[in-house]
């Protein structure tokens, strides 16, 4: 039964462990699919996002079915589509933080949501961050490898999370779950404000 | 989880200043011992008061030092912050001593009012260039397992012996309270 707790412990590492992000400055070392593929998990805002909903659905399970990551998946390939039509996205990190804030609140708070709810912020998490995953790559076939690359990463980060979140049924462990999404909302909701003042 | 935190470094993507990031949020509350002080006491309250405050509070308290961080990051004045902070341990240490059991939801005012001073200064506090994302979550880690250190010293509750150790703990937080209230005077 510590296992889930180990990785969840894990997600909250790699969420504050901060790196260069591939999107906005270039993923040292990292092109291509593989780059795509690790995109998600090093961009802070990306990886708090899809923790925090991936808490959620954990947490509100089974009552919202396996919908909700199937409508996060198909709202992130529609993201990732407008970037490929060469749509741009100014204000989607702003976004996705002001999406995790709201999430962990509602992680935090841990009351039974209806299953729309869960439809609309899985679409919107996953909408933000296609619309906020352009690629580096300058080669039109290298940029859709990238892509495909970040939605295959950004939708196995959110299935991992989910598959370990709905397992945790103990009281010690919801009762973590709570934490762990009041901490990222309230670094949501500072890295927002920190974004919009400087 | 500690592996991941000595391996971080500055997310360059976002502000590019090797002075913040990561160390800076997580040192920062570390560094102020009265800071230390009222975390570590809230985490011993909660522990003392049982289910269900042992959870509400260390998940009040974040949420609501996030409303004083963003209070203190768009330069919105709050007056006696360090004094409100010395209060808050002195008075969450007595909590402690006096084993006091208020309802959940004075004790979880009583924890927010004092987690906004505490936001605001961290909040004014912050280095320039330090980048936000990690900034921010290095504070709000620290500042939550500063709690969960007090909530498992104050599980020692239990016991006669440990219910003892706890309340001598939370004498010692009143006391350093007290002190740092004299050194504002």
């Amino acid at each position: 039964m510590m296992r889930p707790l180990v990785v969840i412990i894990g997600m909250i590492g790699v969420v504050a462990m901060p790196g260069p992000a591939s999107a906005h400055s270039g993923f040292a070392g990292a092109t291509g699919f593989t780059g795509g593929l690790l995109h998600p998990l090093f961009v802070p805002t990306h990886i708090l996002a899809v923790a925090a909903l991936g808490l959620l659905i954990g947490q509100q399970a089974p009552r919202w079915g396996r919908a909700v990551p199937i409508v996060y998946v198909i709202a992130m390939v529609a993201g990732l589509g407008a970037i490929a039509l060469a749509a741009v996205a100014t204000l989607a990190e702003n976004t996705l933080l002001g999406l995790a804030a709201i999430i962990g609140l509602l992680v935090a708070l841990a009351r039974p949501l209806p299953r729309s709810i869960g439809w609309l912020l899985g679409g919107a998490v996953g909408l933000v961050l296609g619309l906020d995953s352009p690629p580096d790559a300058i080669p039109l076939t290298q940029a859709y490898v990238t892509m495909l690359g970040t939605a295959l990463g950004a939708a196995v980060i959110l299935l991992a999370l989910v598959q370990v979140t709905s397992r945790l049924r103990r009281v010690w462990q919801r009762i973590g779950m709570r934490i762990f999404g009041s901490w990222i909302a309230a670094s949501a909701i500072l890295m927002l404000a920190l974004r919009l003042v400087r | 989880m500690l592996a991941c935190l000595a391996a971080a470094t500055p997310a360059w993507a976002h502000s590019g200043g090797a002075s913040g990031g990561l160390v800076a949020g997580l040192a920062h509350p570390l560094f102020g011992p009265d800071h230390v002080a009222a975390m570590v006491a809230v985490g011993l309250w909660g522990a003392f008061l049982g289910a269900p405050a042992i959870f509400i509070l260390p998940v009040v308290f974040p949420l609501v030092m996030a409303a004083g961080g963003v209070l203190g990051i768009l330069g919105v004045p709050l007056p006696g912050v360090e004094i409100g902070i010395a209060i808050s341990a002195a008075i969450l240490g007595m909590m402690v001593v006096l084993a006091a059991k208020p309802p959940l939801w004075l004790a979880a005012i009583m924890v927010g009012a004092f987690a906004v001073f505490h936001g605001h200064a961290h909040g004014v506090e912050l280095p320039p260039g330090a980048d936000a994302a990690a900034y921010s979550a290095g504070f709000v880690i620290s500042t939550g397992l500063l709690h969960l250190a007090g909530i498992a010293f104050g599980l020692l509750a239990r016991w006669p012996a440990g219910r003892f150790a706890v309340r001598a703990a939370g004498g010692a937080i009143a006391i350093a309270g007290l002190m740092f209230l004299g050194q504002l005077a």
